[in-house]
């Protein structure tokens, strides 16, 4: 954080809590990543880590939400010590439900590698929109550490393209469920990984609003795109 | 551990040894000298005390017996009207250099006045009160010593009461202020009430000092040795009457002085103590 | 990081709009009444100037509060609203104070009778040397004449005010100095509000006592808010953030930024405030 406080331990406090959250993002971060290549490369082991590393995100959520707490309590804090803290209790939801998405990905696709090794569904979507969402999920991230509003505004638009790439997925799905009946169980499969991802994104566009409100202390959440170009360039 | 120097340790206990036996031997020196006094008093004194001392006026010079009703009455009546005049002149002074005259160029001159007054010698007054009433009117007074007791009297009122009433905090004056109230009536009814314990002290004080003062009594109430409540004639008063049968040839003159003095100081002892008390009782509410 | 620059409050005033106290900060729909229109006020102690070039709009019936680094003049503000500082030579103000319309720093106004419309209570709690019935009484005996029952009504009805009537009713001939420190201070309320003024001035009121009495005293101000427009200076941020519904923030002299206590302590328009506010001023 930029200028200290009289009280340097307030400053380590918070300098603490950020850097949790930096370490929770990067640790969902890699979750995601390893979860898109258990599913590219059909590596059981790689998906086995996912969803056995998915306890220490989770008892990461629950560490940074008391650390919140505790700084509330303490200090008080106010305008933008406030937002911040506000933003980071809620951020880490978001990252802990990115992390429950990854898992989600690294189920689906042991069941994939287990029942139907073969099967014949290009999923080059998939592999582009998991890699987008990683890609759009370590910005945000690092619009956080640098607490730009601007670079978080372009993360929030983005996201729409995963969003497009999902619904063209979607389409093509059900060409191929409607010709072959067989497909369908995997053809599920590979709505439920493609929709994770598409969550992925918009977590990652979550938290780029809260980024918005840090440093603008306006929340976006729900206005167009237009406003929010508008208040991030006030 | 404790004391890393154990020498230092027994210097320092040697040292406040010291000082503490110095400070009470010093103390002892002059508490003697009080005992002694009051002792001294008590002992020549005592005998004197008896109702005939307060019934009987002063005897004739030779007449056995006597006793000093008039002198005790006419110190009473002088001291009476000497508190009647100087308390509310002086009280009122006093809060005029307290609370409105802080540092203009009149109170300044004024307490310079009142501490020259302070310090005057007693006998000076005496004779500038006979130059100015008593030859005027070409007879001695009891209203002569009472403007003389008056003139001692109110610097010691306006001094403590200025003082106590500065030592009420501005905090209550501007209380009473920012409810709208105008100068007068928080300086009387707010600030004095604050500082009436102190006040009063300063009252009771300076009655004590004037009871004592005989060289100004000297010259213009001169003495009497009848019994009158004439304060317009020469008033007979207990300092005066000392003065006269103390080196006298007649043993009941001499006694009766002791009488008297005993009177004096225990008088003037016990408005002391009464002005402490009183003063420490309002402290503690 | 960048925070917003937002135009100062007085550019609001000179544009005529007399309904709205705020700067650009807060929405100008606020349908209340300015109790106090400051302007332009400049104070002098001597030749050092206290106060400099302030605008400020009170609003009746809410609670305003000061909080600034201590020297920052909002105490000295404080009291030019009911000219304490006439009580001290060499100490003056410029500019105006309109007390709803009317300008209370002209010279011959009844400066007394104003103090009997903008009470003030103080950071020591200064209980008269009377007892408690008549520390109430005093303040209303100066501009009423009640009747013996009407004054009981009136002490009654004062004490109730400042909840301290159940703890005292029993002991009303008692010394106001045999109250506790808290009692004390209410008790000095009580003693403000019973002469039934239109603006009260707190100045530090609670500084001095223990924080369950400062939360019953704050708890009172919640309470007289709704029949009395309220300024109350404070060094403790927090209470103005819990007492106040908007808050002026002063830094040596200068109003540097006024508006809705929940924007200031939210997200507020200059970077100064935010610094104090958040405890980053050395």
């Amino acid at each position: 954080m930029n200028d200290r406080h009289l009280s340097s331990q307030f400053d380590e406090d918070l300098n603490s809590l950020c850097s949790k959250l930096l370490q929770m993002g990067g640790m969902v971060e890699s979750q995601i990543e390893i979860a898109m290549r258990g599913f590219s490369e059909a590596n059981i082991d790689l998906c086995e880590q996912v969803i056995e590393q998915e306890k220490s995100v989770n008892a990461l959520e629950v560490e940074i939400d008391s650390s919140c707490a505790e700084i509330i309590a303490r200090r008080q804090p106010t305008a933008r010590d406030l937002r911040l803290v506000m933003a980071i209790s809620k951020a880490i939801t978001n990252l802990e439900r990115a992390g429950d998405e990854a898992e989600r990905v690294a189920k689906r696709s042991k069941r994939i590698i287990e029942e139907a090794p073969n099967y014949k569904i290009n999923a080059a979507e998939i592999k582009l929109s998991g890699q987008m969402a990683i890609d759009l999920l370590r910005q945000s991230l690092d619009c956080f550490a640098r607490l730009d509003a601007v670079a978080a505004a372009k993360v929030v638009s983005d996201d729409k393209q995963i969003d497009e790439e999902f619904r063209g997925f979607v389409r093509k799905l059900i060409t191929y469920m409607a010709e072959d009946p067989k497909m369908i169980s995997t053809g599920l499969d590979l709505l439920f990984i493609a929709k994770a991802i598409e969550r992925v994104g918009d977590h990652a566009k979550n938290i780029a609003e809260f980024v918005i409100y840090i440093v603008k202390g306006a929340d976006v959440r729900h206005i167009s795109h237009d406003d929010l170009v508008r208040e991030v360039t006030k | 551990m404790i004391s890393r120097d154990p020498t230092l340790f027994a210097k320092r206990k040697r040292a406040n040894a010291f000082g503490l036996t110095f400070s009470l031997v010093a103390m002892s020196i002059g508490m003697i000298f009080l005992l002694w006094i009051l002792a001294i008093l008590l002992f020549k004194g005592f005998s004197a005390i008896s109702p005939a001392l307060f019934l009987e006026i002063s005897p004739a010079p030779g007449t056995p017996g006597g006793g000093l009703a008039n002198a005790i009455v006419g110190s009473l009546l002088m001291v009476f009207f000497c508190a009647f005049f100087s308390t509310p002149i002086g009280i009122l002074a006093g809060i005029y250099l307290s609370e409105y005259g802080d540092n203009n160029k009149f109170s300044q001159v004024t307490r310079f006045v009142t501490d020259i007054m302070l310090s005057a010698p007693s006998i000076v007054i005496g004779l500038f009160v006979y130059a100015i009433i008593v030859y005027q009117v070409k007879h001695f007074s009891g209203w002569a010593g009472t403007v003389a007791l008056s003139l001692i009297a109110i610097p010691v009122v306006v001094r403590t009461t200025e003082n106590m009433l500065k030592l009420v905090p501005s905090t209550l004056r501007e209380a009473a202020f920012a409810l709208g109230a105008p100068k007068w009536k928080v300086s009387l009814t707010v600030v004095l009430r604050a500082a009436k314990s102190g006040v009063i002290t300063g009252v009771l004080l300076a009655i004590a000092r004037v009871s004592g003062e005989t060289a100004p009594l000297l010259f213009t109430a001169l003495n009497n040795q009848f019994f009158s409540t004439n304060m317009n004639a020469p008033m007979a008063n207990l300092p005066v009457m000392i003065f006269q049968f103390a080196m006298s040839p007649y043993d009941n003159w001499v006694n009766l002085a002791w009488g008297g003095a005993l009177l004096i100081t225990f008088a003037v002892l016990g408005i002391n103590i009464i002005a402490r008390v009183a003063l420490r009782e309002k402290v503690s509410v | 990081m960048t925070t917003t620059m937002k135009p100062m409050f007085h550019s609001d005033i000179n544009q005529g709009n007399a309904q709205s106290a705020q700067g650009a900060n807060v929405s100008s729909n606020t349908p209340t009444v300015n109790a106090i229109e400051i302007k332009n006020l400049n104070f002098f102690y001597g030749s050092f100037q206290g106060l400099k070039n302030i605008n400020l709009n009170i609003l009746e019936r809410k609670v305003t509060a000061f909080i600034g680094p201590s020297g920052c003049g909002k105490s000295t503000l404080l009291r030019t609203l009911n000219r304490m500082y006439d009580l001290y030579p060499g100490q003056r103000a410029e500019g105006e104070i309109n007390f709803y319309n009317e300008n209370i720093l002209e010279p011959g106004n009844d400066v007394n009778l104003l103090r009997s419309r903008i009470g003030m209570v103080f950071q020591k709690p200064t209980p008269f040397p009377m007892s408690i019935y008549e520390n109430i009484a005093f303040g209303v005996r100066l501009y009423e004449r009640l009747s013996k029952a009407e004054m009981d009504e009136r002490v009654e009805w004062a004490l109730n005010k400042a909840a301290l009537w159940n703890e005292s009713k029993d002991k009303l001939n008692q010394s106001g100095l045999s109250l506790s420190g808290g009692q004390q201070q209410r008790l000095c309320i009580a003693r403000g509000v019973a002469v039934k003024p239109s603006v009260l001035l707190l100045d530090e009121p609670t500084s001095a006592l223990d924080p369950i009495s400062t939360a019953k005293i704050e708890e009172l101000i919640n309470e007289l808010k709704k029949d009395y427009t309220i300024a109350i200076v404070t060094h403790n941020m927090q209470q103005a953030a819990r007492v106040s519904d908007f808050t002026a923030y002063m830094y040596l002299g200068e109003l540097i930024e006024y508006g809705k206590t929940d924007q200031i302590f939210i997200k507020p328009a200059k970077k100064e405030t935010e610094d104090y506010i958040t405890g980053r001023f050395g």
